[in-house]
């Protein structure tokens, strides 16, 4: 997959507001690590699409897999079906995270916001892939929703990295502190209905924390 | 029939899928397939079966996730049943069939699911433990042979390797996945999977999962050209497709069996298949494929080393061994051994491999030293970011056996030498963790002053090395260079000794180029001459330095003059824009001066003005006072008021950084004034550290010393850091809410165990109240925010 994180968006992630450009140095620093993420990464993304059944209050089951989630169940509402979804950038960029931890912080803060912008634009591209092949089968695809997102709490990930068998078919694992490895990876959720809902609330519309500094305007 | 004896002699046929085909009979989706060996044992006995009877000679017990992390012992089902369960019906299997005579059960290992230290969580003897506890069990109930399989991780490979070694006699398997690019999920490519594997002396290698056999045949070929090993390949039914949600694989047995012929003729030992293949397609594949010509593997005598990413052939193109990471003679270098400065080394390792460096020596010898931790740690480390291969360099064996085994790759080592003590000493680790190393020709009677002297050691080296099981070509002979200004045939006697190693010894090359010109001037000249008369009389590697323009000009001036150079592109490249440089016009007077370079981040004009500003008399205080310190200060206000990003304020730390280098320098190894002790940490099970990075270069340009304990780290081990005498501050990172319980825990420790330290915490989740609530001092919401909580408590006196 060939993917490239957006230059607005990788200065966004470094806190930059809207509307202000870095200076010259700052530009070619910028641009220069996100060529090196981009070059770095290997894209991989793996899904899988099982049935959805609401249970009591918020209880949702996704397959095999037990959720309560308030967000989640709201997402979700309306859809018979979802993908479970997973992506991750590899290994390669994590070195080269860790190669900059060694005194040279501005790259390594870059290569972060870089990793960040670059992991979003894969699960972009592969999230318009499976809503072609989703709406060629008559289904409507709902906004990804990610473990972490309001209650839908992290320590759902290791169901998800399981059921897919990440490890083995894309290098992604979990830690027991609930953290993806490598760093820059994606679990996902989507829903699927047959009932088309024009103009879904998505990214930061759909987030409930105000208060975040990388908030969208 | 021992499998030793007809592995590589005969083709023998592996089975095909386990998941797939238990699906198809009920195993849910997340639901461990191993539980079956228990749950539905019947089941698991007709699958073996049915693959004895379609024609396979290795059954894979049905216990690839049967780990102590996916079975812990507070689980449902015991690890130890499950595993001994997976074996007993194999070999029921295998008794029902009447195949005991010719038919082997593999115990089959997978990955863990978890990555490996320093890049994941799980530490490398760790994995060797989970391992070892399933191959102890395995071969108590009876397995044949030990496979690990589907494995994307070389390091995880060589855990489980020398799991299966130091625990059992079995021959040992593995079997590794390629992605479309050839490479292994964490890097590796064939080659250097290669190396390592044979390094380690496993009984055959290969292939295995990823992709079907057709999308497998690059890979095939190139395994088939670099292994002397038997090789394997059991592919997918193609590839993996989604189909309502549903994994389907497409490739039929027919076609299966058709593009496995086709592979065999790349030179295949063993053949099965991965997820999506049936009895049926093991049925196609060996009516097809079984009486085919066979031909064993062929020894292919070639000199590698390799690192997680790659395989350096010695004996083709002359490669070079970077000389940096060593302390002789260099007092920066010595201390930051003495300073535990991890981050030096790994600059030396970036310095030499953008200059051209293959692989990188690594000596890290000083006499106070603990030289086994600290050569591991190094090597950890430089391994982990990259990509070059090692050369392990110590005269003790006790580190050089422990960086042998944390070492990610085949290494090369240096060195052995023709005394009996030494060869006893570093053959035995050869043997067991692989390895290519350097022999001195030296011997218990010195250095003989002969060629035929030196070629004589260079044979006893070759015959002892041989006893030990290691061929010729893992060893490369050092002829040594001695100094020609005392002796003045001592060149040509290494010139001599150096031509005649190949053909009468038949190793590889090696020498350190500089020891020839001790004692004169302009030492370059003699170096780089030299250099070029080795490498005509077919030098395979050398050691030097990579910075030093006069080597790297030899290097590949000889590379063009000898047509090992295409097109001169090699040459072209390093030096074709150089008359266009030098024609630039020169202008020095507008260099802008130290505070401004800080100010805008002007790393390399930072260290040059300040190295001008030296040179002009300044005193390396003043500098810091008046000119460093004010400028990092606008640049902090600037960030603080929102007008500076972050960016900035990096590349400004960074320029600082740089300049205060060149100070420190100017001092003598003298250290400049210590502001105070900050003690920093990203907590136990939080990975990300780059805002602690930042805080830690911030602190250290005003003036701090920062005790860095890195990341993952365990509360006791702050708690420690904490009570060492002077220290005042603790600095902690959480990114994560699930980590944040580990800050909360640390911080709780620190406040029973240390309670006169300051605490200030941050990290993205972190608000004001929330540090407050979980008992830290000061919520920094940033890293100046940090420098001034700091200067708070350390105030100036």
């Amino acid at each position: 997959m060939k993917v490239a994180a957006p230059y607005p968006e990788v200065c966004r992630y470094l806190g930059y507001r809207r509307g202000v450009q870095p200076d010259p140095e700052t530009e070619a620093l910028i641009r220069a690590c996100t060529a090196r993420v981009e070059q770095a990464a290997q894209p991989r993304t793996v899904s899988a699409v099982h049935p959805l059944t609401f249970g009591a209050g918020n209880g949702l089951e996704l397959g095999p897999i037990r959720v309560e989630s308030a967000a989640l169940a709201k997402n979700l509402r309306g859809c018979e079906q979802v993908i479970l979804f997973a992506a991750t950038l590899g290994l390669e960029v994590d070195r080269l995270i860790a190669r900059a931890a060694a005194g040279r912080v501005a790259e390594g803060a870059v290569y972060q916001a870089a990793g960040a912008a670059l992991i979003e634009a894969v699960c972009d591209a592969a999230t318009d892939a499976l809503r072609a092949e989703s709406e060629a089968q008559r289904w409507y695809l709902r906004p990804r929703f990610s473990p972490g997102y309001g209650d839908f709490s992290l320590t759902y990930q290791p169901e998800i990295v399981r059921l897919l068998r990440t490890p083995e078919r894309i290098g992604l694992t979990v830690t027991d502190s609930m953290l993806l490895l490598p760093a820059k990876s994606v679990t996902a959720v989507m829903g699927r209905t047959r009932q088309a809902v024009a103009c879904h609330r998505q990214g930061c519309q759909a987030c409930g924390k105000t208060d975040c500094p990388f908030r969208r305007d | 029939m021992n499998l030793r004896d007809v592995l590589g002699r005969k083709r023998l046929f592996f089975d095909g899928g386990t998941g797939t085909l238990l699906q198809a009979q009920g195993l849910k989706g997340g639901e461990l397939p191993e539980t079956w060996n228990l749950l539905h044992p019947e089941r698991i006995q007709a699958l073996h079966r049915s693959y004895l009877e379609a024609g396979a000679d290795i059954l894979c017990t049905n216990t690839f996730g049967a780990n102590a992390i996916k079975f812990p012992s507070d689980g449902p089902l015991a690890l130890e049943a499950v595993v001994r369960a997976g074996v007993a019906l194999a070999r029921a299997a295998r008794a029902e069939a009447g195949r005991t005579a010719d038919a082997w059960i593999a115990l089959d290992l997978g990955p863990t699911g978890k990555l490996l230290k320093p890049m994941g969580e799980l530490d490398f003897e760790a994995a060797v433990s989970l391992y070892a506890q399933v191959v102890r069990l395995g071969a108590e109930a009876g397995a044949d042979l030990v496979l690990i399989e589907t494995m994307s991780d070389s390091y995880e490979a060589k855990a489980a390797v020398l799991a299966a070694k130091e625990n059992c006699d079995l021959p040992v398997i593995v079997t590794t996945v390629y992605g479309e690019t050839g490479k292994l999920l964490t890097g590796g490519s064939v080659a250097s999977t290669v190396a390592l594997l044979e390094g380690l002396g496993v009984d055959a290698l290969g292939v295995n999962c990823g992709m079907g056999p057709a999308q497998m045949e690059p890979i095939v070929a190139e395994l088939a050209a670099c292994a002397s090993l038997p090789v394997v390949v059991n592919p997918n039914a193609g590839l993996p497709r989604s189909v309502g949600g549903e994994t389907v694989f497409d490739v039929g047995p027919e076609e299966f069996a058709a593009v496995m012929e086709r592979l065999s003729a790349h030179g295949i030992h063993l053949m099965g298949g991965c997820c999506g293949t049936t009895p049926a397609h093991i049925r196609a594949l060996t009516d097809r494929c079984r009486a085919l010509p066979f031909f064993s593997p062929r020894p292919k005598h070639r000199t590698v080393v390799s690192s997680y990413a790659q395989a350096v052939v010695l004996g083709d193109r002359p490669v070079l061994i970077g000389e940096r990471i060593n302390p002789t003679g260099k007092k920066r270098f010595k201390q930051a051994l003495r300073e535990h400065d991890i981050g030096y080394l790994l600059n030396e390792g970036f310095a030499q491999e953008e200059a051209g460096a293959h692989i990188l020596d690594v000596n890290v010898g000083l006499p106070e030293i603990d030289e086994p931790a600290l050569l591991t740690e190094a090597v950890c480390a430089l391994q982990s970011v990259i990509p070059l291969p090692l050369q392990l360099d110590t005269s003790d064996p006790a580190a050089m056996e422990r960086a042998m085994r944390r070492y990610n790759g085949k290494p090369m080592l240096n060195s052995v030498s023709g005394k009996a003590e030494s060869m006893a000493a570093v053959f035995p680790l050869v043997r067991k963790y692989g390895g290519v190393v350097v022999g001195l020709t030296l011997d218990e009677g010195g250095i003989p002053d002969t060629a035929d002297g030196r070629v004589a050691i260079a044979k006893k080296i070759r015959d002892t090395a041989a006893g030990y099981g290691i061929p010729a070509h893992d060893i490369v002979i050092d002829p040594l260079t001695l100094t020609v200004s005392s002796q003045p045939d001592a060149a040509l006697v290494t010139l001599e000794a150096l031509a005649r190693i190949g053909p009468e010894v038949g190793c590889p090359t090696i020498l350190g180029v500089s020891n020839v010109s001790f004692g004169l001037p302009q030492r370059e000249l003699v170096n780089a001459a030299f250099f070029t008369m080795a490498l005509q009389k077919g030098l395979s590697c050398a050691i030097l330095n990579p910075l030093s323009t006069g080597m790297m000009a030899a290097w590949r001036a000889y590379l063009a003059l000898t047509g090992q150079d295409a097109q001169c592109a090699g040459y072209l490249a390093a030096y074709g824009s150089q008359g266009a440089q030098a024609a630039a016009p020169a202008a020095p007077n507008e260099a802008p001066p130290l505070d401004e370079c800080v100010v805008r981040g002007l790393r390399e004009g930072a260290a040059q003005a300040a190295r001008d500003a030296l040179a002009e008399g300044a005193a390396p205080l003043e500098l810091v006072d008046r000119l460093l310190i004010p400028a990092l200060d606008q640049v902090g206000r600037g960030f603080e008021d929102g007008t500076l990003y972050l960016p900035q304020l990096l590349m400004s730390a960074e320029a600082a950084k740089a300049a205060f280098e060149v100070v420190k320098a100017a001092m003598a190894g003298e250290r400049r004034e210590n502001r105070g002790t900050v003690v920093l940490a990203t907590v136990k099970g939080d990975i990300h550290d780059i805002g602690k990075n930042i805080v830690k270069v911030l602190l250290e340009n005003y003036g701090f010393q920062v005790e860095d304990l890195g990341r993952d780290v365990a509360p006791e081990t702050i708690a420690a850091a904490a009570a060492r005498p002077g220290v005042r501050l603790v600095g902690l990172s959480a990114l994560m809410t699930t980590t944040v319980v580990h800050m909360e825990q640390t911080i709780a420790l620190l406040r029973q165990q240390v309670p006169q330290v300051q605490v200030v915490v941050g990290g993205a989740v972190l608000t004001a109240e929330y540090a407050a609530r979980i008992g830290a001092h000061c919520y920094a919401r940033d890293a100046m925010a940090t420098v001034h909580f700091a200067q708070q408590v350390y105030p100036r006196t």
